[in-house]
């Protein structure tokens, strides 16, 4: 990005309504353009949010790290260099450098790294941290050639280093990785001696913008795709399985096919960490079932649903595959080796991103793991993921058996052995939570998001009452699948948020969910904070059957109510954890 | 105006945005509210990335106003062989 582009970004208005999202920006240098590329950067990718961002003062980072642990911030960049370590390792210094200061200037490293783990520590990290390690080259202290790499370096380093492994331990920190940073903004164009010594500021203009660059998608990460759609022939293997048959296909380094291999590890490995995975072939369906009886396969059948494999068009297999996984269209990779079928596809998914696998070209191969990595990475991964694909085709099969369409028979679900299990615990808070929230759409009370320090804020107040729903039955775990937050004024329970996955649909656990209000929690009457949304039709649905008429802005709903107008459920509720 | 009085009221209009298009022209460090310390580093930085020069530090307490920066430019420019 520009300077003139972030200016300009910075200066529209926010959206009417925009949430306020405030970040504290430490550093021991002015920040200058780093705050407008950083405020342009987060405006960027939220223009619901009011971004501002408070810095410290100059030449304290002590004191500004303090003031940034002590704040009610939404999030917190921390940029240090070299300089912050000791004055002497920055240019507006002028501090000795004569030979004995080595090992004072050692000291005070560790000193300072021992202090900035003691205060990110002392804060319990209420709020996002985005932390990037020194990025300018050290000044050239000691008595050593350049080229020659010496003890108080490589000491100085391993400081740093030990440092950022004990702080990566920390949830919320989220550590700048300067390998990524290398590939972006070359080392030795990074640093500006004369603006430096004019106006505090080190960083060149592109060093600046990629850094902000890189903190923005700490403190505001876009949101990981969530499947990706293969094609067979040419991509999990060389060959086409049609013409060589299930025993000429390849992919290994015999026949140099090491690049489909690697592939098959890649989708097996992302499958692992909850991504859904689905092919789309064109091709024999008997012989694609056949090579995936291959023993030496890297990628199991098991993780690839659904299987689409026959000769019609490839947007009709990902529209059918978008279907059973209910996922929209821009959450998604669909990877081909034709350009023509990645051209089919595009034009009637113009929102999937359609990436070319570059068969005969290894470095190309490994550049789009490394792009992969970038659009489905993940930060923790949760049983959820280790269950999604699972859970997805049970809730198919679910949907298959019970083969009436939306209407589900009394007989049928009492025969499905549905457990319920409601967790009512705030401490420690589970990320699921949060991640639930944000992203349901359809059976969402009211469409609200929150920010990991507003969620936190509003959780921790002592009448919220948080309560989680995890669901199976004999086809199945469909994991966490309900959040219902509310806070509590006597016997009425004034329901803020409420969100279900939508893999749970037709269950009737939202009938559950309530009664395990009224009668868990003594609650007599709940006031839901309902708002229309575009998306959320099948909460508004329930609402009005429930309620007894078109949901309203604060519905009301006694336990008398509910009583009268609930639908019978058959889940055995299994426990209900306090914490 | 001329693209290089487009390109630099750009700049101008980018750092001080209560700026109107006429007002820009007459800026100077003494009619522009905001016009700071701070801002003259952001504005000479956008005005060294728009047009692709360096502006000699000596020379900035010297560049505080929208004429005066045009002729520095359309100088400076013509040095480069633009």
């Amino acid at each position: 990005m520009k300077l003139i582009e972030a200016l300009e970004i910075l200066k529209q208005a926010p959206t009417e309504g925009a949430i306020p999202f405030e970040v504290y920006m430490v550093s021991s240098f002015t920040p200058l353009h780093l705050q407008t590329f950083l405020a342009a950067e987060l405006r960027k990718r939220n223009p619901n949010r009011s971004v501002s961002l408070s810095s410290g003062l100059y030449g304290d980072i002590r004191g500004n790290l303090t003031r940034m642990a002590q704040s009610k911030s939404d999030g917190a960049a921390i940029v240090l260099e070299w300089s912050d370590f000791d004055p002497r390792l920055g240019l507006r210094s002028l501090g000795s450098w004569d030979p004995e200061v080595t090992e004072d200037l050692l000291n005070n490293a560790r000193q300072f790294a021992t202090f900035l783990c003691a205060v990110l520590r002392s804060m319990l990290v209420k709020f996002p941290v985005s932390l990037s390690s020194p990025t300018l080259p050290l000044p050239p202290v000691t008595h050593y050639p350049s080229w020659h790499s010496n003890k108080f370096d490589l000491s100085l380093k391993q400081c740093v280093a030990s440092m950022l492994v004990s702080i990566s331990e920390l949830q919320n920190v989220h550590i700048i990785s300067s390998d990524r940073l290398d590939i972006s903004s070359p080392f030795n164009r990074r640093l500006d001696p004369k603006s430096e010594y004019a106006s505090g500021f080190p960083y060149q203009i592109p060093h600046a913008s990629e850094m902000a660059h890189l903190h923005a998608n700490q403190l505001l990460p876009l949101n990981p795709k969530k499947g990706l759609i293969t094609d067979l022939d040419d991509t999990v293997w060389l060959g086409i399985l049609g013409e060589l048959g299930v025993d000429g296909i390849s992919w290994d380094l015999e026949h140099g096919a090491q690049g489909h291999g690697s592939y098959q590890r890649f989708l097996q490995s992302l499958s692992r960490t909850g991504v859904l995975l689905a092919v789309a072939s064109k091709n024999n369906p008997q012989l694609v079932d056949e090579a995936f009886r291959r023993t030496d396969l890297l990628l199991s059948r098991n993780h690839l649903y659904p299987m689409e494999a026959h000769w019609g068009p490839k947007s009709e297999s990902v529209a059918r595959i978008l279907k059973t996984w209910n996922v929209a269209a821009d959450s998604i990779v669909f990877i081909d080796d034709s350009p023509m079928e990645l051209a089919e596809v595009k034009a009637v998914h113009p929102q999937i991103e359609c990436l070319l696998f570059p068969k005969s070209d290894p470095a190309a191969i490994l550049d789009l793991q490394y792009r992969l990595r970038d659009l489905f990475g993940k930060r923790s991964i949760t049983q959820e993921d280790t269950i999604r694909q699972e859970s997805i085709r049970v809730a198919e099969e679910f949907r298959a058996e019970s083969a009436n369409g939306n209407v589900i028979s009394d007989v049928f679900l009492r025969q499905a052995e549905a457990e319920l299990t409601f967790h009512v615990q705030k401490h420690p808070l589970d990320p699921r939570a949060i991640e639930l929230v944000n992203k349901t759409n359809q059976f969402n009370l009211n469409g609200k998001r929150y920010t990991d320090a507003s969620w936190l804020t509003y959780i921790k107040q002592p009448n919220t009452l948080l309560v989680m729903a995890s669901y199976r039955d004999k086809y199945g775990p469909l994991g966490k699948i309900a959040v219902i937050a509310g806070r509590k004024e006597r016997r009425t329970l004034h329901v803020d948020t409420w969100v279900m996955s939508c893999r749970a649909f037709s269950r009737r656990i939202e009938h559950h969910c309530i009664e395990e209000l009224f009668e868990r929690h003594e609650i007599e009457e709940i006031v839901f904070y309902f708002e229309w949304t575009p998306q959320n039709g099948p909460i508004q649905e329930f609402l009005a059957e429930l309620l007894g008429g078109s949901p309203v802005a604060q519905g009301r709903l006694t336990r008398n109510c509910f009583a009268e107008r609930r639908m019978k459920t058959f889940h055995k509720v299994l426990e209900t954890a306090n914490g | 105006m001329d693209e290089l009085h487009v390109r630099l009221a750009r700049c101008f209009s980018a750092v001080f945005p209560s700026l109107s298009p006429a007002r820009i022209l007459k800026a100077q460090s003494s009619n522009v509210e905001g016009w700071d310390s701070v801002a003259s580093v952001t504005l000479f930085a956008t005005i060294e990335e728009e047009f692709g020069i360096e502006i000699d530090i000596q020379d900035l307490k010297a560049l505080l106003s929208f004429e005066k920066l045009i002729v520095y430019l359309q100088q400076t420019l013509k040095q480069n062989g633009f």
